[in-house]
């Protein structure tokens, strides 16, 4: 208990009280049918991070404490699918986290620029067994929190890496959570009575999550994934983006290259599909949109174990799209910054955007830790729980300066995919610096919550958890 | 320029795909020579190939339902390509179950080799896809450095005229060597040539194992023939000839 006091008090200004933001006012309506579970945030001066709470917690000690925990169960034949998840989320970022909610248990995971967001939810019909609950701590002010696990993909990736073999020898499998050493621990119940278990370490760290509203979209199709499936074997490996092409007549699939000479360069590839080979068409203004290759990729791996239809919904270029599977045992979302045309194309709330963008990268630059409440009125609402640590200012692509100022440490500190965003940010920043065009991906997340102050270099924190003696717990966490 | 070709049966678009797998693992980038009746898969000798060269050759008629070419003058009616051949084998891949496919040369911001697909799907309705394949159009002062070889005259060799063939490789642990027998030879141009030549005595030919092991792991179907001609601590030459598409690789042999 008093270690994770500690841990929590270098993650934000130590006097900075957390302005919450309570889902359900920002959004307006409900997003999912089943309702939102409303949780009450910490109220003021009850900042995790406040040196009251030392105090308490030294009292709390005393007092019982229930952790969080999650615990279920799933037949042999619901591995495969629920691998099949992990290594789809895992081409959106190195990192996963668990969020079980009475919804079910959500899988999220967002890559480091925020250009990409995945999340699988499994109804708790999904699972054989299914238990979960809220931590609650019994003291003067009643706080609630979730399980917050975040996983890194290196290391639960391996556990469902030969999906075929697991559905061929496992006859069951447990998931549940040990909140006192902080590990979820995974058995594998196999034929011949032999038992895997692995021991999964997780970090703490309230998880990320995109709300986009798929009803308000003009455009929705609707395919049998083996038809994208199809399509995708047109482009490369090396493709790395996409172009789809809408007109109510037909649909267009095809490689988006920047006009080059070389002739080792990519071939441009398209595929025209009919409407009829949709089984839900509607498209309400013509468009073309591009957006990332690889997460489309991940998406389809998952599509294959459930053979459920694909649901596409987006709109104008710049704004996100939605690809999501609904099926009765579970619903998968993965939402995608597509490429934004021009900066004069300024419907307001993209142009809104970049300027928040611009303010945040301000503060992250100033290093200030004044409590701005920077409220944003964009399309996508962002629920955040808490102030993400890893937030690095690349995400902001189109600030160049801001990628300059990022400075190597927290690049490589943070998780393995890093090393691939870099690469592609950088590049798009090299494009933008080119180009007086500036074509840029719209980033979804943007200046929601006042959590702006604790983008504070994080590392700067651990730098100075490093002197103390609780970092030897700390170091478990730096193989994420 | 103009080219514009179209397949429409389904073993000769597979056969099509064959080959051009074929090439793609023998060249990474190689010409494409286009002349009314032919076409002809080109890799010169260069030291970027390691001094291999290929040439090989279809009859455009037992592939193509439709042709048409337009050269770059009447003098010279035959157009040179140069393209990376993975891109045309991959194209081709998407090609397994199509009705029709067609090729043209194009020029769409650069000059390119449209591959145009026309899939039947399960609904029906046909869907097209394209491939825009980028290509350099070769200036006819080039043309020169990719004619056909000329077959030197050759002394079968690790072979003898008594149709043994040796295949031997040599380490400093261990020497193998495969005997084939009862090959045959093919009758040798000049006559008088082979005469003075002791049918028993062999020739041979040091080569680079991986040059030849990537020559003949390229081979995707078993050729009605095989010739392979040595020329003493010169060249080997492999003349490999299916039904209607002949080729030619060319190994130097290391100094």
């Amino acid at each position: 208990m008093k270690n994770e006091v500690r841990r929590r008090l270098l993650y934000g200004g130590p006097q900075r009280p957390f302005y919450a933001v309570k889902r359900n006012s920002s959004l307006g309506k409900r997003r999912r049918r089943g309702g939102v579970k409303s949780r009450s945030f910490e109220k003021r001066g009850q900042h995790p991070g406040t040196r009251g709470r030392q105090a308490e917690a030294r009292l709390a000690t005393r007092l019982v404490r229930a952790p969080a925990m999650l615990k279920c169960g799933m037949g042999g034949s619901q591995v495969k699918v629920f691998g099949k998840a992990i290594q789809a989320l895992s081409r959106v970022s190195d990192e996963l986290w668990l969020d079980p909610s009475e919804k079910g248990l959500a899988l999220r995971s967002v890559n480091s620029c925020r250009s990409a967001y995945g999340c699988v939810l499994f109804s708790p019909v999904f699972f054989q067994q299914y238990q979960w609950s809220t931590s609650v701590k019994m003291n003067d002010n009643d706080t609630i929190s979730n399980l917050n696990c975040k996983l890194g993909m290196k290391s639960i990736l391996p556990i469902f890496k030969c999906l075929n073999s697991l559905e061929r020898n496992v006859e069951s499998c447990k998931i549940f959570t040990r909140s006192d050493k902080c590990k979820v621990v995974i058995q594998f119940f196999c034929r011949h009575g032999i038992k895997r278990t692995h021991n999964v370490c997780f970090q703490e760290s309230q998880p990320l999550q995109v709300i986009f509203e798929k009803s308000t979209c003009s455009n929705t199709l609707m395919i049998q994934p083996r038809v994208l499936a199809e399509a995708i074997v047109l482009f490369t490996s090396s493709q790395e983006e996409v172009t789809l092409a809408v007109t109510p007549f037909n649909v267009c699939i095809k490689s988006s290259n920047e006009e080059s000479m070389d002739l080792t360069s990519s071939v441009h590839s398209e595929m025209f599909v009919g409407p009829d080979e949709f089984d839900f068409f509607q498209i309400g203004v013509d468009t073309e949109i591009t957006f990332c290759f690889k997460e489309l990729k991940g998406m389809l791996i998952f599509s294959e174990a459930t053979h459920a239809p694909i649901s596409i919904h987006f709109d104008f270029p710049g704004k996100p799209m939605a690809l999501s599977i609904d099926d009765m045992l579970l619903e998968a979302n993965f939402i995608l910054a597509t490429l934004a045309d021009e900066p004069s194309r300024a419907s307001s709330p993209q142009s809104l955007c970049l300027s928040q963008k611009r303010k945040r990268s301000d503060l992250i630059r100033s290093n200030s830790k004044a409590g701005k409440n920077v409220t944003s009125k964009a399309l996508e609402h962002i629920s955040r729980k808490a102030a993400p640590k890893r937030l690095c200012p690349n995400e902001t692509l189109t600030d160049i300066s801001a990628l300059e100022n990022c400075g190597s440490p927290p690049l490589k500190r943070v998780s393995g995919d890093v090393g691939e965003v870099p690469a592609s940010s950088v590049r798009r920043a090299e494009e933008v610096l080119a180009s007086p065009c500036l074509r840029k991906f719209s980033c979804m997340f943007f200046g929601a919550v006042s959590s702006d102050q604790h983008f504070s270099h994080p590392f700067d924190s651990l730098a100075t958890a490093s002197d103390s003696e609780e970092d030897v717990n700390y170091g478990s966490f730096s193989t994420f | 320029m103009k080219f514009r070709a179209k397949i429409v049966d389904a073993a000769c678009l597979n056969h099509f795909t064959r080959v051009s797998n074929m090439i793609a693992k023998l060249a990474k980038t190689c010409t494409l020579r286009i002349s009314p009746d032919k076409l002809n898969f080109i890799l010169s000798d260069k030291l970027a190939s390691g001094g291999v060269s290929m040439w090989c050759e279809l009859e455009q008629e037992n592939f193509f339902s439709e042709f048409q070419m337009e050269g770059i003058s009447a003098a010279n009616n035959e157009i040179y390509l140069e393209l990376t051949s993975e891109n045309l084998s991959r194209a081709l891949k998407t090609a397994q179950n199509a009705r029709a496919l067609k090729i043209k040369l194009t020029n769409k911001h650069y000059p390119c080799l449209t591959v145009s697909i026309e899939l039947l799907s399960v609904s029906s309705s046909s869907r097209i896809v394209t491939h825009d394949i980028p290509v350099k159009v070769i200036p006819r002062r080039l043309w020169k450095d990719l004619q056909e070889p000329t077959v030197p005259d050759s002394d079968i060799i690790e072979a003898n005229l008594n149709g043994e063939l040796n295949l031997k490789i040599e380490t400093e642990l261990v020497c193998v060597t495969t005997h084939f027998k009862d090959l045959g030879n093919p009758p040798l141009a000049s006559e008088n040539a082979s005469q003075a030549r002791n049918p028993e005595q062999m020739a041979e030919v040091h080569i680079d194992i991986r040059k030849l092991l990537q020559f003949l792991a390229g081979q995707q179907a078993n050729p009605t023939k095989a010739v392979c001609n040595i020329v003493n601590n010169k060249i080997v030459h492999f003349d490999l000839l299916h039904e209607d598409v002949s080729l030619q690789y060319f190994i130097p042999a290391l100094s």
